[in-house]
Parts: structure tokens; sequence; C-alpha cells
């Protein structure tokens, strides 16, 4: 009697093409050697000067996103396989991305951030005086 | 009869398992769980209140980052990735023994990164509170008479903020953090705890929660691990190992962006 794990399955036949499509163990050490490499960049901005931090900032996002896309695309195959779990991954990232700008520019992010009074009412708020308005002319009744 | 029955289970109209597609929309919809997180902790990163226009802790998460110890534990997190893709490539490949070994390679490297966290969270508790210690200190001085009462403090903090500390009669102290407004605040309230300030509020939460996805991911590679010990995953399962690696690099991806917000954009 043939035991079930050995009868050969069309399952079996797609592991090996999805064995053969997949990138070879070198092609995986040379992604992890870059992402390496840009993880060492980043961490080296730490200590770069602080009037560079816009710079900085730029290019640590530039760089993040490379990495981001990189270990979707290798690590996690979505270069090689469907394209539908690549559209149901990039709609996920799509919509938190939108959500969450719409949030933050709710927020006023964009404006206030990197200052602690961001919401934070300030203690002595300058209050402006009231406007002065003309007296309201009361004209009497009229004599029936 | 049974193998036809797994045949059925798995025809489906993508051609993609529904475990397989299954992961995928969970990854998705983790997207927006993060989201949430890291937009919340940007919001609050510079605030100290610990209500709306309150006031709580003037220390900050950042005051105490260690950014080489946090490097390493990004490397290794990252080198988790590799052996995890080596793990899926050998389970393809039908080679149990080497699939076993990455595997387990990939816990352990897993288990470093949530040790490493273990051990930064608590360092910050413990430097929180030993600049509540100083103050303190400080107030008895004032409070004995040791010390003028209206004699300011100065402490600089690890990520050199300075605070600059004045003492008042209730028993409250007047923080100022070098270019920004003063709070007022009780002095046991200061700290770089879970209820400090909703700015360590928002780092701990994010940072808690992407601990808690790795953890999970550990449990699940061990579970995996086991099965294959146990002969319970032939080769047609070898998606299973796959499913699982798409889990445990979604946690290396979210951890990407986390280090680089949090941690690196000043």
């Amino acid at each position: 009697m043939t035991a079930v794990a050995d009868i050969p399955t069309t399952e079996s036949h797609d592991d090996a093409d999805h064995a053969h499509d997949h990138p070879s163990d070198a092609t995986y050490l040379k992604v992890a050697g870059a992402l390496g490499l840009l993880t060492a960049l980043e961490v080296s901005t730490y200590w770069w000067p602080h009037r560079l931090h816009k710079v900085t900032a730029v290019l640590l996002i530039i760089m993040m996103t490379i990495k981001f896309a990189t270990v979707a695309a290798y690590f996690m195959h979505l270069k090689f396989d469907a394209k539908v779990l690549r559209r149901v991954f990039v709609a996920g990232i799509t919509l938190a991305v939108c959500v969450y700008v719409a949030a933050l520019s709710a927020f006023v992010f964009w404006d206030n951030s990197g200052t602690a009074k961001f919401d934070n009412p300030p203690h002595h708020r300058v209050v402006p005086p009231p406007p002065t308005l003309p007296p309201v002319k009361t004209s009497a009744p009229a004599a029936h | 009869m049974t193998d036809t029955l797994e045949h059925e289970e798995h025809a489906t109209v993508t051609g993609i398992s529904n475990e397989k597609l299954g992961m995928w929309v969970f990854l998705g919809s983790e997207c927006l769980l993060f989201g949430g997180l890291i937009s919340t902790y940007m919001l609050y990163k510079n605030r100290s209140g610990v209500t709306a226009g309150g006031h709580g802790s003037p220390i900050r998460m950042s005051d105490f980052f260690d950014i080489p110890f946090t490097s390493v534990s990004s490397f290794v997190l990252l080198a988790s990735s590799l052996t995890m893709v080596f793990a899926v490539t050998a389970a393809h490949r039908h080679e149990p023994a080497r699939m076993r070994m990455w595997l387990a390679t990939t816990a352990a490297l897993g288990a470093v990164f949530v040790g490493g966290q273990v051990y930064e969270f608590t360092g910050f508790v413990r430097e929180g509170r030993a600049v509540r210690a100083e103050v303190l200190d400080q107030r008895e001085l004032r409070t004995n008479g040791s010390v003028a009462m209206d004699s300011p403090f100065e402490t600089t903090l690890p990520g050199k903020a300075v605070l600059h500390v004045e003492f008042l009669k209730s028993g409250e102290v007047m923080v100022q953090r070098s270019g920004e407004d003063p709070v007022t605040l009780d002095p046991n309230d200061i700290g770089a705890g879970f209820t400090s300030s909703v700015s360590s509020s928002a780092f701990l939460t994010l940072t808690g929660f992407h601990g808690v996805h790795v953890t999970i991911g550990i449990l699940m590679l061990l579970t995996t691990l086991s099965l294959s010990l146990r002969g319970r995953l032939p080769r047609r399962k070898a998606e299973s190992v796959e499913i699982v690696g798409l889990y445990w690099h979604f946690v290396d991806v979210v951890w990407i962006l986390i280090f680089t917000v949090v941690y690196l954009i000043k």
C-alpha cells in the first residue's frame, strides 16, 4: 500500500516549479548583504552633523523604503508570486498610508511637529481684548 | 479518499491556497494596525502630557536611546529573515534536516531580539527612576534647609537634553527642558514608565506590540519545528513553512519602519 505522502500530486509539481522560480541561495545572500550595508548606512546617519538633519531624514526615508520593498520582493517572494498577492499587500499599505497621512494632517502634524506645544495650551495664553463695539442707538418709542 | 479531499481543498479560483491568501490579507490588515501605532507615536513623541493639556513626566524615551545596541538588534532581526528564507527554500526542496536547522536558528535569533528589547525597556524605566530619585533628593535638601529653597537644579539626560528644575513650596517642581515651556508636576510623577507620559505610552505600545508579534512568530516557528520532528510536516505541506515565513518577514519589515521612524529620524 502506498503512503499518502508518497503519491505524486500536482502540488508536488507546483512545489518543484515554485522552487525553480525562486532565487538561489547566493541571490538571497547578496540581497541580505545589500540590506546589511543599507542598515549600516542608516545607523551612521545618527552621528552626522545636526545641521544636515533635513537631508538625513529624507535619505533615511528613501533607504527605509528601499529596504522595505527589497524584503517584500525577495524574502516574501512578491516579485515571483501571483500578482493578486502583490495587489492585496500594496492595497493594505496604500490604504494605511492614505488614512494616516489624512489623520496626521487633521492633527496639524506637518506644521507643529517637533514642538512640545503641539495640542498643549500655553500656560499664559494671551487673550486679546474684546472688540469695542459702537454704542447701540436706542430710539424712543414712537408716540401713538 | 483523504488525498482526493485534500486536492479539492486546495483547488482555488486564484490558484493560491486559501491559507496563503488568508495570510496575505491578514498582513495587509496588519499594515493598518502598525500604521495607526506609528502615527500615534509621531503625534505624541514630543509631548509630556498625560491628558490633553495636562502634564506628565518631561522625560522622553528618546533621551535614553542606545543606538549602537538597537542597531545590533536590528541586524539580528535582519539576519533572521535570511535564515527564514533558507528554511523555506529547504522545505520546498524537501530537505527536512536543513529546514529544521534554519527554523531553529531563526527562532533563536528572534529570541535574542526580544531579549534585547526587554533589556532596553527595563533600562529606560531604571534610568527614569534614577532621574526621579535625583530630583527627590534635591527636594529633600531644600526641605530640610541644607540648600536654599529658591536654588534651582539642573541635570543632563543621557540624550544630552538638559532639565532645569525649580522647587515650589507646595512640594511640586517646575521642570523645563531646554528650549521648551516649563511644566509643573509632582516629582514622584517623573519617570519613563508606561503611564509616565503620552510620549512614553505611545513608544512602549508601538514597540511592545512589535515585540509581541515577534514572540508569536517564535511560537509559530517552534510549532512548525515540532511538527516536522514528529513527522507531521510532509512535503505536500511545505507551504506551511512558507506561510510562517511570510509572517516572520512582515515582522522584519515593520521593524525596518520602526527603527528608522522612531530611533533614527531626529
